[in-house]
């Protein structure tokens, strides 16, 4: 039987020797990575704002199409995207909010598209989620995320919130049907659309 | 028995290559096979053949990492303490999964989320750390080599077929081209759907079984 100390040290040499290589392929890969996300990012914001782009596009030709129609900005904590379809009046056609918050499982990150009042929802968008597929992975589904559009970011009264509620009434103009079995996520998507919608108000008011 | 075998680099002629290599290799891949006969595996399975593409590529992966990990836990059999084997198993191959996801997310993006967990799930698939314990840990390198080999494609090949036929009757369509024009097929939603892959699999399998026929002593 060989002793502790040589389990021990093969444990840290074959650990380092894992680590070192997993680095350097992270580090090699890194841009590669990072350029595609970036891409699906942009292709989210133009596909949530209804930016019309060619369906086989080219992720250079997807970058170009993005930098000519959509203005980032930043402004009181809310990552903002404008819509500019019309390079010279520079006039809004919609505004995209990046949100992100804890899901069930790990982070939600998505966009939530508004028309230019600011109130009423053009669409939302999730490029990041780790639920549970079938249920809470559901939020990606065309269904639901259909479900959001058209719908207002505040109640009859103008106070601000989104209601994700069961039972298939969505009667009031900031009710989305929920996702049956998936009441947690809903939950949590519901809480974090909460915590950037009270933000867009505060904001743009 | 040496002078039957063709004379090899690897055993110096014993015969390693020539009567253990394509044994092992028909040993895995088909008398053997991992997810028809073993039925290891089949979460995967089930999960990424909805069309072809993704099963061809999930079987590349499967290959990858059998032949990487088998080599490496080969290689270090003789120095790895007993105690802590099953631990280093796992962190060669988990290496070796990250490493293929790391490129599959860098080259191959729209491939890389469309498998989704999947690739990460290979380092709990059960015939990669079964190969490890029940071959490379008792076997020289290079025959580790060939039945990583021989299980990767032996799961490969499954994958494959069952792909094809998801995707051919789910969808109409072979790696994204249209084959069943839609005037005369339905495409049938089935298919591409978790159930669709159940009963394709079962299919496969009893046609597996049949091909290979009953495990008597003489078809050992």
């Amino acid at each position: 039987m060989k002793g502790s100390a040589y389990t021990l040290s093969y444990a840290g040499v074959l650990g380092a020797a894992c680590a070192l290589l997993l680095t350097g392929v992270a580090s090699f890969t890194a841009p590669y990575r990072n350029a595609n996300a970036d891409a699906d990012r942009k292709r989210n914001i133009l596909a949530v704002l209804q930016v019309p782009y060619p369906e086989k596009v080219s992720s250079e030709e997807l970058v170009s199409v993005f930098e000519t129609n959509v203005r980032e900005e930043k402004s009181g904590g809310l990552e903002l995207y404008r819509y500019v379809p019309d390079q010279d009046s520079e006039a809004d056609e919609a505004v995209a909010v990046h949100f992100e918050g804890p899901g069930l499982w790990g982070p939600i990150k998505g966009f939530l598209a508004l028309d230019t009042d600011m109130r009423t929802i053009r669409g939302i968008t999730f490029y990041e989620q780790e639920e549970t597929p079938g249920l809470g992975g559901e939020i990606v589904s065309d269904w639901f995320r259909r479900g959001f559009e058209g719908k207002k970011i505040v109640d009859e009264s103008g106070e601000p919130g989104i209601i994700i509620k069961g039972g298939g009434e969505t009667n009031a103009i900031n009710e989305v049907d929920t996702i049956s079995g998936a009441t947690m996520t809903c939950d949590k998507v519901e809480e974090l659309l909460n915590t950037v919608i009270v933000k867009i108000v505060k904001e743009k008011s | 028995m040496a002078d039957k075998q063709p004379a090899c680099m690897t055993c110096g002629g014993q015969g390693l290559c020539g009567g253990r290599g394509l044994l092992t290799l028909k040993e895995g891949a088909w008398k053997n096979n991992p997810l028809a006969i073993q039925m290891l595996g089949i979460c995967s399975a089930l999960a990424v053949t909805n069309r072809l593409e993704n099963s061809l590529v999930m079987g590349g992966a499967l290959i990858f990492v059998c032949v990487c990990s088998n080599l490496f836990v080969s290689l270090l059999r003789n120095i790895t303490p007993h105690r802590i084997r099953m631990i280093a198993e796992v962190a060669i191959i988990a290496t070796f999964v990250i490493l293929f996801d790391q490129f599959l997310k860098a080259f191959y993006w729209e491939m890389s989320k469309q498998l989704g967990p999947y690739v990460g799930l290979i380092i709990t698939n059960c015939i990669i750390m079964g190969r490890a314990e029940a071959f490379a840990l008792q076997n020289p390198p290079v025959l580790s080599i060939v039945d990583g080999i021989a299980n990767g494609l032996g799961y490969a090949v499954i994958l494959a077929i069952i792909g094809f036929f998801r995707e051919l009757l789910g969808s109409g369509e072979i790696l994204g081209y249209p084959v069943l024009s839609s005037e005369w097929y339905e495409a049938n939603q089935l298919m591409i759907l978790a159930p669709g892959a159940f009963f394709m699999m079962g299919v496969v399998i009893a046609v597996f079984n049949v091909l290979k026929g009953p495990d008597t002593e003489e078809n050992k």
